[in-house]
Formats: C-alpha cells, structure tokens, sequence
C-alpha cells in the first residue's frame, strides 16, 4: 500500500526537511527506505540514512565466550572483530541500497553510521521513519532489539514501518479533540486518500457516542474524499489489538501524546497488528 | 533414281499419308487442316465440357487405382510434362473421391506437464479442437476470476490465519519460554546480523567485557556455563526451525490445494463433461488440474507483462500472459470446415513447410520456445487425405525428399528442426509427441526424373508404388477431335474468355497438332492451348468483337512467334547480309544445305547451315571436325561414324577406302547434337568423292542408316521454314525446297506461307526414302544400282565414287610401293 501519496500531507505536518531513516544490522531495512524515499519526493526533502550499530552486540562480541546461533552455520564464536566486519558490511549495504533509492527519485541524501542507544538525534524539520521489527528467525520468529531504540523519544514524527504485507484499512486512535488530535486525524485522512483506503476513527466509548465529537470530525475531514467511520475502543490495551486487527488495519496513526505513550508498546501494537504505524508530533 | 513410289490422295484418319516420290508433295500432304464444315457447332459454347483431360485413360485408371489402395507405399508418382494439366486432373479426381470420405480429425499440441520439453499431441473429431481450444481458453480465464476470489474469500483467509498463528506460536512459545527462562538468569536473547546469541544482562544491558571481568570468578563461571546451557536449548530449537518451516508451508500448500480443488472443480468438470468419450483429452484435464493446484500462485498474482516485447520476433498476442501459456491449445489442424477428405498442394516443399516447425520468441535477448510455437506443415494438413507436390521442387527444397521419404516410411510426422533431423548439434529445443500419418502423396514430375529416383533411391520403389504416366499428346481422329473442341470450350468456360466460333476452334486443333508436330496426334498441353485461347481471346478484345474467330486465333499465333524471333530474325538478316554464307542457288561439290532447330524457351525455330566434306588419301576414316573440338555431341559424332559405315558397307568389300574425310558445319560457333544432319553430310561426302555439284536450292534434313535408309527426324516443321525463310530472303527461286525422310511427311503442319509457295510450285518439298533418292535429287545423276559383280552403270553416281576410291587405292599402294621398309604412310 503507497501511503506516501498525499500533497497536503506537508501542510498537516508542516516544514519538513529532511527524512531520517533509521536502518541498522538486523533489521528489514528495504521497506523502511522505500517509504522514506516516497515520503522525501513528496516533501521535497532531503533523505538522511542512520545505521545504528548495536551497542549489546558489540559489548557481547567483546566476552570471552561470546557465540552465535543461526540456522545456516549453528553456533560459532563471535568475536569483536567479527562483529565490526558483520556492522560494517550491511552498514555498507544499507549506504549502497538509500544511494540507489535517492538516484531514483533524484533525491539529496546522506549517510551517518552511529552507536548505541538514543544515538540519532533529529531537528524540528525532520520526519523519521524505522523499521518496528527484526528480520525473522526462519519465517515467523522475530526477536525486538536495541536499535530501535536509537532514536531519542520526542524526536519527531515517526513512521513506524511493518515488514510484512499490510491491511487496507487506515486507523485512527484518538482521545480527545485537541488540535494535535485534529492533525492526526487530517494526516490519516490523507494517507487513507492516496491509498484509497478506507478510516476508522477508534476513540473511548464515551467521545464515540458524542454528537459534538462526530461533527467535529466531520468539520476537520470536510475537504477530504475519505468518510470515516467512528467506533468506540476497548478500554484493555489487549483488546484494542485485538480490534485494531479486526479492521484489517494498514496503518495507525497516533499522536505523540495518545496511549500508549510508550514506544515499546506501540512497537509491540505494530507488530502484533501487522500494521504501520504514524505518531504524529 | 530408285523410285518408290506411293499412291493415294490423302491419309485416311489415323493413318500414314500416301504420296509419290518422284514429284514435290501436294500442298495438301503439307498441313493437315481441321475442316470447320466437318466441326458440328457454331460457337464452343453449345459444346459440353470435355470431361477432364482428354486421352489420359492409363495415368487416370492408375490414379483411381492407387486411390482405392489402401496400403502402405501406393503413392503417386505422375510423369508428364508441365503444362499438360496433370495436376488440374488429378485434384479433381481426388476431390471427387475426397468429397466421399470422411473428414479427417483435428489435431492440437498441448503442454505437457510432466517434461514440457515433449509436448502432447491430442486428436480430436473435426471440428471439436476449436471448441477444445475455446474451452480451455475460458476455464484459464475463469479461473483467473474464480481462484483469486477464492483465496480473498473470509473462510480462506481466517484458515490461513489460524495457520499462520499456529506456527508463530510455536515458534514464539519456544523462544518466548528460552527467552523468559534465559532472562530469569539475568541473561538476554539477542538478534545478531547473523543470527541470535545470549549474553548477560545488568540493568537492561549487555554487561560489558570490563564489567564482567570484574565479577568474582565463581559467579563469572557460573553465568557461562548458564550461558552454554541456554544456549545448548537454543541450538536444538533453530535445528527445529526448517522443520517448523516445512510444515508451515505444507500446511499452506494443503490449504490452497483444497481451496483450489474447491474453487476449480466444478470449472474443470464442466470442460470434462463435454470429453468423456476421449480418454486422451480427459487424461490431459487431469494434467492440468494437478498442475493448477500445485501452481496456485500464478493465478493470484497480478497480470504479467506481455513477453517478447523487448526484442524482436514474433509479437506475442495482447493480454497473452506467460504463465497460463501452458494451459492453451495450439490447434494446428482445425478440420471444422472441411467437406471430407483434405486435398493440398504444398507450393513450396521444405522440410518445415511439410514437417512444420518450432518457432521461437526473443525474451530478455534470448530464444525461447514452446508447444504454442509449433506450427503445421502440408503433412498435417492433409493427414486423412491427399498431398500433391511438385517433385522437382521437392528434390530442389531444403530437405524436403528427406522429410517426406522418412515421414511416409514411419508412419508418423515428426516436427523437428533440420539440426534434429539431421542429427547435428543444436540447442535444447522441443521434441513434439509424433502424430499418426495416413494421406495418399502425389508427386508431380517429369519421366526422367521418376526414372532416375527409380534408379538411384532404393526407398522410392517402395513408397511410390504407382506410376501415373501421362500423354503428352492423343490420336487426332474424329472423336478426339470433337473431344477437342469440347476441352476448349471448357477452357474458355473456365477462364470467362470471349466465345470461340467454329473456324477459331478449328484453327486452335490445327495449332495443337502443331505443337504436337504431327498431323495425325494433338498435344496435350493444356497450358499452351490456354494461352492461345487468351491471347486470342485479348486480340478480339482489342479489335472490340464478341466473338473469337480464327483471324484472331491466327495472329496470336503469329504473335507468340514474333515475340520470341528476336535471334531467329537476327540470324535471316545475317544469312541476307551475307555474314552467314548459305547458298540458295547454283551448284557445288562437297557441300550441302544442312538444317538444324534452335530451341530457345518455347520457341524452336531452324537454321539453315552449310555442310561441306573434304577428302583426301587416308585409311578410311571420316573426321568429325565438330567432334574434334568438342562441339559436336555424341548423338552427331554416331551419325557421322555411320557414315563410314555406309561407305565400307556399299564399297569397301572389292577395295581398301583408302580416304579420309573431314565434315564441319560451317559457321557453326555452338554446340550440335541429334544425328538430323547424317544424310546432309553423307550427301555432302559422295559429292565430293564423285566430284558431283549438288544444287544449292536444296536444304537436307534426315538421319541415316549404314544401308543408306533416310530415317525421320525432329522439328521437320521449323527446319523447312527455316530455309523457306532463307530462300525468301533473295525471292524464291525454281527448283528450291528441302528433301525430308518419307517418314517424317506424316509430321508436317507448315506455315501457310511455305504452303502456299508449294501449292504455287515455288517451293518443294521431297521425301525420300534412300541416299541414292537424295543424291539423284541433288546432283540430277542417276545414282546407279550394283550389277550382278558389284560394278555400277558406267556414268552412275556410285560409278563415279568406286572409280574415285579404286584410284585412291590405286595411288596408295603405289605410294606404300614406293616407301622404305618398315615405313608408314600417313
């Protein structure tokens, strides 16, 4: 699904300069550049790679009994040196693969190597976008590691991208009618217009029911093709998975502020919906 | 002079003309006239079409013959002239019968599923291969729908699903509990470019290598051997990873094939149901649904690009989608048409245009193929029927004898490249399921040629068993003559010519038994009457007429003539010009008017030469000076060395010939064949060896014996007009003319120019039957019969040539006399 398609996106986010793609070793790193070159043409940005290397793995490489498991070799030791040249090569592959997206659309683009944690650091006009999973062990068996955690919280907006294949459904998760909740709303109507994909609206069961609420919604979505659907969410974060995932849902659009707050829990609602995920600041 | 002599006024039909030799013949002895008044019609069209052609009795019995056996080998060969109409009769002979029999099956490759190299081949009641092909087209279409539909459907999608999270909670319950047990121990799981590893954990990091130095040693100790334990666990759980793989997707692949078999069944029952009574087609359905549901993807994939678009070759249909190329039908024999038995002639006889052939498509800059590629050759189309083919084109054409000898002897066609059949390297290509041969081949050709394969090709014996041997012309009697008429007028039917009136068909049959060059015969030669017909025909056009009549006829004779005499009229104006020496007048010893024929194309026209003889003392030997410098064929140097025969037959038994003679066509630059000119150089040698002038108005033509008998020769007709024409160049004189063999009277339809001199008595023709008959016309001597002792009448002829050959005896001896022992004489 193109969600990257909207004009006005830049009017709703505003002032975007540049694309941040956070990439590193373990990561499904295509989709992530493939988007953020979508996102860089349409803002007519620049596109920013950042390979983050694993600060836990290089401090494993460095104990004395340090070994690596994989399904094609079994368990070998894993050395320090070992690690540098397994960082470098698909930080090398990651330059090589933005290089060539860039060259596609005709893009300015650079590219930082960094280490560790919160290693990433973001001006106001940037607009991040990451991969929310490991490459899989086998088919099914993903394990979450530190680099997504290189990026600083409050860092930006974020596009938080699914490996795999997503729904057709734009969500929307709101709690309130604040004017960030309006920019969410308007960003999902946008994206869910370039997709031609439908939106749900997904709010607490008493702001659902509210007729202010409903207007509201249809006044900030009055220039926008999309109708939205609006629906009460369940209270038990579970269960809200749960629903997410009955909507055949493609992307969730959050605002910075909405529940959960947490980026661990939202990682985990990414992966366990199978949808991207906007936070929008 | 002998004098034989023959009476009568006129051949009977169908018999020799009677004629006397002692005078020119009559000028009705000179061309044999169709006598409109004898013809009952007044315009062709009240005539009946001839029925087919006329006079080809023994070829159309062997061609009905062969046609009702049924066996092996009885194929056609049918000798004949181009022109003659043997092909026109023969299609319509088996037309006829073709129209009897029953229509042949169609025939269709399909893919084959199990080795695609070798594709299939399918025989189906005529007309049902089209509907095969519509049919599998519409299950591939619907399908196309139907399968997508199936798999976006919520009961599909739900089992997937439940697939799906049924293996990711395996594999996340089993590294979801190592993982929980590992971090119980304060150890974590961690995704390496490569793989996973364990490493301890402090305050939700990795502990560094200093850090963990820094621990005591037995708690160091005891976090590596957790580490090797857990990661033991870790070790037996990836091992168990390809084979939680392999279920998940055979799970998946079960799905889909009973999704499929669901989705399909009732599409592939529908195709069967309309083919339970062929178990080959039904065999084929089976193919193809298992292969559907084992290639389930295809169908749910987006359309492809269309293939071959980036190279050339041939365009592949729009819409045309490689992946469902395999599910169509190539119907290379589509017999839904067809009114019985096919009958086809392959113009151009190749071994693909009979065997057919593999194309190819350029994709991504190379050549690929497949059985959509396989195109039919004459084989496959007139399987079940008949084959008419040229054979001289055949033998010319790359391979196509091979091809055709090795399809008829198997019983089978085999579609493959020349590289296969001739088993010379080539690329990996496709090796088509042979298809079953039962058709009747004719072969169209000339009689040398099916006399030469008989010779020389040890398989065409047996598998052209019938010879079809065509007339190249018919008696000229009566009936044929009316039958005649009939084919005309069946040929001005067939090509919407202008209607023929009677003196104009008159005219046509008097211009085929020319062309047959014979009186009492017609030709055959359908395509030479058919011009004349159209020719005339235009000519009447021309001058706006209705009807065709024999002044039409007449110039377009004249017509075909003129537009061919370019180097015969160059060759008059030379004879006028005097650049070509001949003689028309007056006398001359040891040299004699000659006439040959030049045939260049349809034309043959003659060509007056003079003949002179030299003789001088020798051993008996007659030189052929033409033979000597290679210019003379064998047919002529035999001519000429009868000659010597003929001299030691009548005087070499009471003397040594002690001569030798020289013979030469003068002023002839090219080659000479054909023994036509034996009498004219024999005549030529006696006047020389009795010192006897021989009249320069006289042309000769015939062949001799080593008795002295004239025998007949070819092309008598242009050889008289020949020095008719010569003779007319300075007016024509008394007493010219040309001597012909009696034999060859019969043969006479001449110009009527030539005739009408003759009637006049300004030009002759003489027949004769003997040398000593043409050396009396010639020198006016009385050639002399040998008396009881051998000696000629004193003043003879003959007389004169054994004195000549006793004083060159005489002389030689003297001269051997005269010469030294152990000597020679030369």
């Amino acid at each position: 699904m193109a969600w990257c398609g909207a004009w006005r996106f830049a009017a709703v986010i505003g002032g975007i300069e540049r694309i941040v793609v956070s990439l590193d070793a373990v990561s499904e790193i295509h989709a992530a550049i493939a988007a953020a070159a979508r996102l860089a043409v349409r803002w007519n940005a620049a596109l920013h790679g950042v390979f983050v290397e694993d600060e836990d793995l290089l401090r494993l490489a460095g104990l004395p009994f340090a070994r690596q498991v994989s399904l094609g070799a079994g368990a070998e030791a894993l050395t320090a040196a070992q690690a540098a040249r397994q960082l470098r090569a698909f930080a090398e592959t990651a330059r090589r693969e933005l290089a060539a997206a860039a060259r596609r659309h005709d893009l300015r683009w650079s590219f930082e190597i960094v280490h560790g944690a919160a290693a990433v650091t973001t001006a106001a006009g940037d607009f991040i976008v990451a991969c929310a999973a490991s490459r899989p062990i086998g088919a099914h068996f993903r394990i979450d590691t530190q680099p997504r955690r290189a990026v600083a919280p409050g860092s930006g907006s974020l596009l938080l991208m699914h490996p795999v294949r997503a729904g057709r459904t734009v969500v929307t998760v709101l709690h309130d009618r604040e004017p960030a909740s309006g920019r969410v709303l308007e960003a999902a109507a946008q994206f869910a217009e370039a997709a031609d994909a439908s939106l749900v609206v997904v709010c607490a069961s008493k702001l659902a029911r509210d007729k202010r609420f409903e207007a509201w919604v249809g006044e900030r979505l009055a220039a926008y093709s999309v109708h939205p659907r609006i629906e009460s969410a369940p209270g038990d974060p579970a269960a809200l998975q749960r629903h997410i995932l009955g909507l055949d849902c493609g992307l969730l659009a959050l605002a910075e502020d909405a529940e959960p707050a947490d980026p661990d829990r939202r990682r985990e609602i990414a992966t366990g919906t199978g949808c991207d995920i906007l936070v929008m600041r | 002079m002998a004098q034989q002599r023959r009476t009568g006024d006129g051949p009977p039909p169908g018999e020799d003309p009677t004629f006397d030799l002692a005078v020119p013949l009559p000028a009705d002895l000179l061309y044999r006239r169709c006598d409109p008044d004898h013809l009952p019609f007044d315009l062709c069209t009240e005539l009946v079409d001839a029925p087919g052609l006329i006079g080809q009795e023994r070829a159309t019995e062997a061609v009905r013959f062969a046609v009702r056996m049924r066996r092996k080998g009885y194929n056609i060969y049918a000798l004949g002239d181009r022109g003659a109409g043997r092909q026109q009769l023969i299609e319509d002979l088996l037309r006829h019968q073709a129209e009897t029999e029953p229509i042949p099956p169609d025939w269709c490759y399909v893919n084959n599923f199990v080795d695609p190299q070798q594709p299939r081949c399918l025989s189906l009641p005529a007309g049902r291969g089209a509907a095969f092909d519509a049919a599998m087209k519409r299950l591939v279409e619907e399908l196309r729908a139907t399968l997508p539909a199936a798999f976006e459907r919520d009961d599909y999608r739900a089992r997937q699903q439940v697939i799906e999270q049924q293996f990711k909670e395996r594999s996340e319950q089993a590294f979801g509990a190592l993982q929980q047990h590992a971090e119980g121990r304060g150890i974590a799981l961690l995704r390496t470019p490569m793989g996973l590893a364990l490493a301890p954990k402090r305050d939700g990091r990795v502990v560094s290598p200093e850090d963990f130095e820094a621990l005591p040693a037995d708690q160091r100790e005891r976090t590596q051997r957790e580490i090797e334990g857990i990661q033991g666990e870790l070790e037996a759980m990836m091992r168990q990873v390809p084979l939680w793989e392999r279920e998940h997707r055979g799970a998946l692949r079960a799905l889909n094939r009973d999704t499929a078999a669901f989705a399909i069944g009732h599409l592939l029952e529908d195709v069967r149901n309309g083919y339970r009574e062929l178990p080959a087609v039904i065999d084929y359905l089976e193919a193809v649904e298992r292969d559907i549901k084992e290639n389930i993807d295809d169908f749910l994939a987006p359309p492809a690009a269309p293939p071959g678009a980036e190279g050339p070759g041939p365009a592949a249909p729009p819409g045309d989608d490689a992946r469902f190329r395999r599910y169509r039908v190539n119907l290379i024999v589509d017999n839904g048409a067809q009114k019985g038995a096919p009958v086809i002639y392959e113009d151009n006889p190749t071994h693909q245009t009979l065997a057919g052939r593999i194309d190819n498509l350029a994709r991504f800059g190379a050549l690929v193929t497949d059985f959509n590629l396989i195109a039919p050759g004459a084989l496959h189309r007139a399987n079940g029927g008949y084959l008419l083919l040229d054979a001289q084109k055949l033998l010319a054409g790359n391979f196509g004898w091979a091809s055709l000898k090795r399809a008829l002897s198997a019983g089978e066609i085999r579609t493959e490249s020349l590289e296969q059949l001739l088993s010379m390297p080539s690329t990996v290509t496709l090796k088509p399921e042979p298809i079953r041969l039962d058709l009747k081949v004719v072969l169209l050709g000339p009689a040398s040629l099916y006399y030469l394969l008989s010779g020389s090709d040890d398989e065409f014996p047996e598998l052209f068993k019938i010879a079809a041997d065509f007339e190249d012309r018919v008696a000229r009697t009566p009936e044929m003559t009316l039958l005649y008429a009939r084919l005309v007028a069946a040929i001005v039917r067939r090509q919407q010519l202008r209607c023929f009136d009677r003196a104009a068909v008159a005219r046509v049959i008097e211009q085929a038994a020319r062309l047959a060059g014979d009186q009492q015969r017609l030709s055959t030669s359908l395509r030479a009457i058919t011009d004349l017909l159209q020719e005339a025909d235009q000519l009447a056009a021309d001058a706006g007429k209705e009807e065709v009549g024999a002044a039409e006829v007449e110039a377009a004779i004249a017509a075909q003539f003129r537009r061919g005499d370019r180097l015969y009229r160059r060759l008059q104006e030379e004879i006028g010009r005097k650049t070509i020496r001949l003689e028309t007048r007056g006398e001359r010893v040891g040299q004699v008017n000659g006439l040959s024929v030049i045939s260049l194309g349809t034309l043959s026209f003659g060509n007056p030469a003079r003949i002179t003889a030299q003789i001088r003392l020798g051993r008996g030997e007659v030189v052929d000076i033409e033979r000597e410098v290679a210019l003379g064929g064998p047919l002529h140097s035999k001519g000429v060395l009868i000659l010597a025969g003929f001299l030691g037959g009548r005087f070499g038994d009471t003397r040594p010939l002690s001569l030798n003679a020289s013979l030469v066509f003068e002023q002839s630059y090219g080659g000479i064949d054909g023994d036509s000119a034996s009498a004219a150089e024999l005549f030529a040698l006696l006047s020389a060896l009795a010192d006897a002038p021989i009249k320069q108005s006289f042309a000769v033509t015939g062949s001799v014996d080593q008795h002295g008998q004239i025998q007949a020769i070819g092309g008598v007709n242009e050889k008289i007009e020949g020095f008719f024409d010569a003779c007319r160049l300075s007016g024509l004189a008394d007493g010219q003319g040309v001597i012909i063999p009696a034999s060859n009277v019969k043969h006479l339809m001449l110009r009527r120019d030539v005739v009408a001199a003759a009637a006049e008595g300004r030009f002759a023709i003489r027949p004769i039957d003997t040398v000593d008959q043409g050396m009396e016309l010639l020198t006016g001597i009385p050639a002399g019969a040998a008396g009881a002792g051998g000696a000629y009448p004193v003043g003879s002829l003959n007389f004169r040539i054994a004195a000549r050959l006793d004083a060159f005896a005489a002389r030689t001896a003297e001269l051997w006399r005269g010469a030294a022992p152990g000597g020679s004489l030369r």
